[in-house]
């Protein structure tokens, strides 16, 4: 579908090539004759020899030397020599540590992503786990999610089949049981971008979590609205009021948080950190990216208390319902659905209240460079999960890397799952694209783009292991617990195991209604709420409700509700400092307690399964299972021989050795390449090399 | 006591700091070493012990409708506010934990009257247990080059230094003699941490009375002795821990820092920690911070910003780090000195050692730390954290703040400490407690004199002895982390140090972490060992059954033997609620009539005392003494059932219980 065209000469290397004179000679053909490794369809569009790329901050000393290409997907830098001061890297697949994918790189505008990509078929969506992640393009899936949360009262609707009502709606979305069809056409007219109301969640008393957009249409506004809250009404089943959410009242908005964000990188990545010395924390408050996460957190808790305490559906309010409201109706599902605290359950979450509900990952991840409406609220939904993650270590399936890699992801063209504004958007341009390549679709609606939840295409088996969380306690762990143990009593002396607040106790991994009677090790939290603050009477049961729920302990599989105060809302660092060779810490880092407990749980793992072997005698599937791992660090790997593996480091498994050090980037070929690169690589080149 | 002018106040109510409304109704009772506050609601009578030590300020705020309150600030950070009906009564009390709250004596101390019911040989092998010439010996000295030297016999030479000191084997006692009359309070360069790997060494003194021109053979050649006991390297690191204005300062006044061209092969550096009047004010302004009711993201980390903390703590990370790679990676030894060398130094010193040996992170080895650096060595205990009443402007967080460089580290390092947070918090309570004798005065010879050792008991032993508490649960010794030096990144990375909200707002359970990975660990860990326990116990039973063949009802019935309730031996201690009689942590104090099933007590003492190894673990803190003269008051009064069903599992000595 290319011609691949000889490169034009535009690269030249402004340096000598390797001093050493014995390598000199040889050294030449040798880095002429390196070949970049390359997608399927990828094209290389320049290329040059004798490139340095300076990998320490302090020292040219491990320089390596080699060839720079630039394809139309990625900057690819090639070198014979191996990578010094590393011994490990995770590997991604479609990425060599020395590549930047061209999307990621800021200033520079993009290829044309959809001409890009290899077309047909692929390997299709869906996880390449056990699991598969419903993708909500089905009625199907719609229909088990409303029968999972055990929905009454709501129905799947197909109405928008073809994307004949809104080009921003998914084909099927969920209303209310009592709106007609014909109604819902109606009424849709009066939507910001006929997007009408949206169901997201039922909480299993009956209280459902909607989003909507405003209506237009300002004559019509009361009776519409009317019409629709008494059919979330209806579909309640105690017929309770409905609680409206005004995210743009009471939120910042995208701009902002934009604003935030770009203060935030240039804190953690631009700038050299003397200038920030003694004035970390005002900065880091300048940027007020926390502060954002944090009012996030803050009214996705307030809702929760709503739904789940006061028996009200909630509906959240948004220009055009689908910002804001993929951020908060994220959270609140977090918070209370523990489904969506599991991985697939998380990436399914993503696919509903995101991908498919519209958010415009095109805009605002500018994939393009030309939108100004680029706005980081998927990583501000990530970086509220990372909080809670943080702060209930044991309620997530998945690990802070799993979360950073995932917005990595969203810097990678080659995924149709967040290139797109809408659905419709994929499936309008994919069409027009195979059209004019003369591909055939066959029953396909446009083309099927590689899904970003099949991992295994950027990851190995092993390194995907490094998405789980060590510390999860699965509801399938087996409860061995015998009834005669249960009541525990003081044996010796009395000593609380806890300095302070103590999780919910474990009892096998499994918390039962035993736990809340106080045992021996007094794991019972007394702990006082960190309440949302708010107007003293009128919130008053709001406040119970907080301080009530964190005076019990957290059951890990029911709700979880953020702490606010300043101390518990943190920086990110490994997804913010990760790049940053100043902020590695070597065998440091919480990645060591990670390492720990990964083998620890391995362990765990293993002896399960050889108790299951014995009980259930001598069964095949077991010894299938006896060699898959759940955990990147095997209890009797290589690794535990040596103890702590020397290559992690508080980053691991990003490393910022080998990466451009910001630092020595400027002055470089690199930087002259990057700069240089905007007035030749645009678009236009790009569109002409067809 | 002739100082408490009321000992028992009702109807007072402690006031919850976060959400005001919330306000719990009691008693507040004061005694000889306690502020015990033990709340009327009948299920729970949660108790709060404030041990008269750890007081810090008390103010008398205006009277309102409600009454008068009072507000308690502890040197362990926690915060007390009481409303007391009565103006009179509140006056009293005031006045009466104003006189106790500032000992005059150290007679007065509560480690004098404490009596953890060991005889006096257990007594004597607590002091044992951390021996600084078995350190000294582990390090590989003395050898060659090194030497135990007996100058400071009887306190000689320098009354704040220990008797026992390692100095280059050249320097002979003219030359010790001679330097010491050179430096600051004869503090003269001694022997901190030997590298024994590459023979370089860390050495500390007080600042060289150089004013601005003076010189001093004898200090000079005590440089290059210290020098030469180290092959390896031909120059020696001089590190001045005080910002250059302040050593210049100091030139003044006949004081200042060694001139490079004086000392031959001395490379002279400035770290800039800042005096212990500026910490103090520091840590003022970050309790504050902690203080504000609900602040906003931006009240946080603005008045984090604004108090300094975190800069001083860097300040002396740095300057350990520093230190750390002079030795390790150089070789070369360093000279460590402040003004007087027994705030900054002793810091920097710790923290270095701390990088360096990995034996130092350990429970034992940060014992032997925190006895080599600051005990021995004479920082002014008494003095810094205010025991006795003195000079308010003597009062600073000195080792606050390197136990606070150790949780840093920690942070960093997860698996590399033997020990946990609670070690830290712990150790940090009990430097301000005065329940042990350790921490006493300013230095080894007023201990001596005190007789401190025969006296009092030692606090490592009661660590050690409830080691299993501090376990740090992701440590494991044989780990490539756990050995040699730990490696920091020496970029200017302020974001790496953290505010410590297990410290500073431990009494505050609303802003504690709701699941923390090490927390977790240790409940699983326990969990574990009372399952196996179970089936020890359980597995013998069995065994029982099987052997004599009796019939199952009689097994299970309970084989609980009467409990033990040995009345108290009237103590010789004149005072009346001394904690002679009351040991261990076993009282169940709010009574509970007898006809209650054992299991129920049993319950009701967990669930209410939450009472730990340590007094302090929970907000309800010391209830280590006391106890009869409280009990007999206690309005519900009378009688204590035994707390458990099990009391032939315990030491009989540790059960001691009222009978009516």
């Amino acid at each position: 579908m290319f011609s691949l065209k000889p490169p034009r000469p535009t690269f030249r290397s402004y340096l000598l090539p390797p001093p050493q004179t014995d390598d000199k000679i040889n050294s030449e053909p040798k880095i002429k004759k390196l070949e970049p490794v390359l997608l399927p369809g990828e094209i290389v569009v320049n290329e040059v020899n004798f490139v340095r790329k300076c990998i320490a901050t302090d020292t040219s000393q491990y320089d390596l030397w080699g060839k720079l290409i630039c394809s139309n997907f990625k900057i690819s830098f090639i070198t014979d020599d191996p990578m010094p001061l590393q011994k490990f890297h995770y590997r991604n697949l479609l990425l060599g540590e020395h590549d930047v994918p061209l999307t990621c790189i800021e200033q520079i505008v993009t290829a044309n992503k959809i001409n890009g990509i290899p077309s047909g078929g692929g390997s299709g969506p869906g996880g390449g786990g056990v699991q598969k992640t419903p993708l909500f393009e089905t009625y199907s899936d719609w229909d088990r999610e409303v029968k999972r949360t055990g929905a009454s009262g709501w129905r799947v609707c197909s109405i928008n089949e073809g994307y004949m009502i809104s080009t921003c709606l998914p084909e099927y979305f969920v209303v209310p049981s009592s709106l007609a069809d014909q109604d819902l056409k109606i009424f849709s007219h009066s939507f910001v971008g006929r997007r009408m109301p949206l169901w997201c969640w039922s909480h299993s008393n009956g209280s459902a979590l909607v989003r909507m957009a405003l209506i237009k249409d300002v004559l019509q506004q009361r009776k519409i609205d009317q019409r629709i809250c008494n059919a979330i009404t209806k579909s309640h089943p105690q017929r309770s009021d409905v609680y409206k959410s005004d995210l743009d009242k009471t939120l910042p908005n995208i701009q902002e948080i934009q604003a935030a964000f770009v203060k935030l990188k240039q804190l953690c990545v631009n700038e050299p950190f003397e200038e920030t010395e003694e004035k970390w924390l005002s900065s880091l408050e300048n940027t007020r990216w926390l502060e954002y996460v944090r009012a996030f957190l803050k009214h996705s808790a307030e809702l929760v208390y709503i739904l789940e305490s006061r028996h009200l559906s909630v509906v959240l309010q948004e220009e055009e319902g689908r910002d804001l409201s993929c951020i908060v109706a994220s959270l609140v599902q977090v918070m209370l659905d523990p489904h969506f605290r599991t991985l697939t359950g998380f990436q399914s979450l993503i696919q509903k209240e995101w991908v498919m509900a519209g958010y415009q990952f095109l805009d605002r991840c500018n994939h393009l460079k030309r939108s100004e409406k680029e706005s980081p609220l998927f990583l501000l939904f990530l970086d509220a999960t990372w909080q809670l993650l943080d702060q209930y270590p044991a309620a997530f399936e998945f690990s802070e890397t799993y979360l950073a890699v995932l917005y990595d992801s969203t810097r990678i063209s080659l995924f149709g799952t967040f290139l797109f504004n809408s659905p419709h958007q994929r499936v309008k341009q994919s069409t027009e694209f195979a059209i004019s390549k003369n591909i055939q679709l066959g029953d396909e609606k446009g083309l099927k783009f590689p899904s970003v939840w099949d991992w295994s295409l950027q990851f190995t088996a092993k390194d995907r292991t490094l998405f789980h969380n060590p510390l999860y306690i699965g509801k399938s762990t087996p409860c061995v617990q015998n009834s005669s143990l249960k009541s525990f009593k003081r044996t010796k002396k009395n000593y609380s195991s806890t300095l302070r607040g103590m999780p919910a106790s474990l009892k096998n991994g499994i918390i039962s209604d035993q736990d809340l009677v106080p045992r021996r090790n007094s794991l019972i939290l007394k702990a006082k709420p960190d309440l949302p603050q708010q107007p003293e009477s009128q919130n008053s049961g709001m406040e119970r409700y907080f301080r009530e729920w964190f005076s019990k302990p957290a059951n890990l599989h029911g709700v979880i509700l953020p702490q606010l105060s300043g101390t518990h809302v943190k920086l990110w660092k490994l997804c913010y400092f990760r790049w940053v060779p100043e902020a590695q810490i070597n065998l440091g880092g919480f990645i060591t307690a990670f390492h720990k407990l990964s083998v620890l749980a391995d362990e765990v793992d293993v002896l399960s399964r050889t108790l299951r072997q014995h009980q259930a005698g001598p069964l095949e599937a077991c010894y299938a299972e006896l060699d898959k791992s759940r955990m990147y660090f095997r209890a009797s790997g290589p690794h535990d021989a040596s103890g702590t593996p020397e290559f992690l480091s508080s980053s691991f498994p990003f490393s910022p050795v080998g990466n451009l050090c910001r630092r020595s980037i400027s002055g470089t070929p690199l930087s002259k390449f990057l700069s240089g690169a905007k007035i030749w690589l645009s678009t236009e080149t790009l569109a002409n090399e067809d | 006591m002739e100082h408490i002018r009321t000992p028992k106040v009702e109807n007072v109510r402690l006031v919850d700091r976060i959400s005001s409304k919330k306000a719990t109704l009691g008693t507040l009772y004061l005694t000889a070493t306690h502020v015990i506050f033990v709340e009327n609601a009948p299920d729970t009578r949660k108790e709060t012990w404030i041990l008269h030590s750890q007081i810090s300020t008390i103010e008398k705020q205006a009277t309102t409708a409600t009454g008068c309150p009072l507000l308690v600030r502890c040197k362990n950070f926690q915060l007390l506010q009481l409303v007391i009906p009565q103006e009179r009564d509140c006056h009293d009390v005031y006045i009466s934990l104003i006189r106790l709250a500032r000992p005059v004596k150290y007679e007065e101390l509560y480690c004098f009257s404490f009596n953890p019911k060991l005889d006096k040989e257990e007594r004597e092998q607590g002091w044992t247990l951390i021996d600084l010439s078995e350190e000294y010996k582990r390090m590989g000295l003395p050898n060659n080059y090194w030497q135990l030297s007996d100058v400071n016999r009887d306190y000689r030479v320098c009354d704040s230094y220990p008797t026992e000191l390692y100095v280059p084997k050249s320097a002979t006692a003219h030359i010790i003699v001679g330097s010491s009359k050179f430096r600051s309070r004869r503090r003269f360069p001694a022997l901190s941490y030997y590298y024994k790997d590459n023979h370089a060494s860390i050495c500390r003194s007080s600042q060289p009375l150089s004013g601005f021109s003076a010189r001093c053979l004898e200090d000079e050649q005590m440089l290059q002795a210290i020098r030469k006991a180290n092959p390896g390297s031909d120059f020696i690191y001089v590190v001045d821990t005080r910002p250059k204005l302040n050593a210049m300062a100091n030139r003044a006044a006949g004081k200042g820092y060694e001139n490079e061209d004086n000392y031959s092969n001395i490379k002279f550096q400035f770290i800039g920690i800042e005096n212990i009047h500026v910490m103090r004010s520091s840590l003022q302004k970050m309790l504050e911070v902690c203080e504000l009711k609900s602040p906003s993201m931006s009240d946080f980390l603005w008045g984090l910003e604004n108090s300094g903390w975190l800069r001083h703590i860097k300040a002396i990370m740095d300057a350990g780090i520093f230190i750390a790679k002079a030795v390790s990676e150089e070789g070369a030894s360093v000279l460590v000195h402040c003004s007087d060398g027994w705030d900054r130094t002793a810091q920097v010193c710790s923290v270095a050692s701390l990088l360096l040996d990995p034996h130092y992170r350990t429970l034992k080895g940060f014992m032997v730390l925190i006895e080599k650096d600051w005990i021995s060595f004479g920082h002014k205990f008494n003095h810094r954290y205010g025991n006795l009443d003195g000079d308010p402007k003597e009062i600073s967080p000195v080792i606050d703040q390197f136990i606070e460089c150790v949780w840093q580290l920690m942070e960093q390092f997860p698996c590399a400490f033997e020990f946990n947070e609670r070690f830290l918090i712990h150790i940090q309570h009990h430097i301000y407690s005065c329940q042990f004798g350790n921490f006493l005065c300013n230095s080894q010879k007023e201990r001596q004199e005190l007789k401190i050792q025969e006296r009092t008991y030692s606090l490592w032993a009661h660590l050690w002895k409830n080691r299993a508490d501090y376990m740090n649960p992701l440590f494991r010794a044989d780990h490539s982390q756990t050995r040699g030096t730990l490696r920091l990144p020496t970029t200017p990375c302020n974001f790496m140090y953290k505010f410590w909200n297990g410290m500073y707002n431990r009494f505050e359970k609303g802003l504690q972490p709701r699941q923390s990975v090490t927390d977790y660990l240790m409940a699983v860990k326990e969990e574990t060992q009372q399952l196996e326990e179970e089936l020890e116990a359980l597995e013998e039973r069995l065994e029982k059954i099987q052997k004599v063949q009796l019939n199952h009802t009689k097994v299970k019935s309970k084989q609980s033997e009467p409990s033990k309730h040995s009345g108290f031996s009237t103590s010789d201690n004149s005072t009346a609620n001394t904690p002679q009689d009351y040991s261990g942590n076993m009282k169940s104090f709010p009574s509970r009539s007898p006809s209650q099933g054992d299991e129920d007590s049993a319950l009701i003492l967990t669930q209410d005392n939450l009472k730990s190894s340590d007094p302090d673990l929970s907000a309800n803190s010391d209830q280590e003494s006391g106890v009869e003269d409280l009990s007999c008051r206690s309005p519900s009064g009378g009688e204590c059932a035994p707390s458990e069903d099990s009391a032939k599992d315990r030491d009989s000595d540790e059960a001691v219980f009222l009978t009516a």
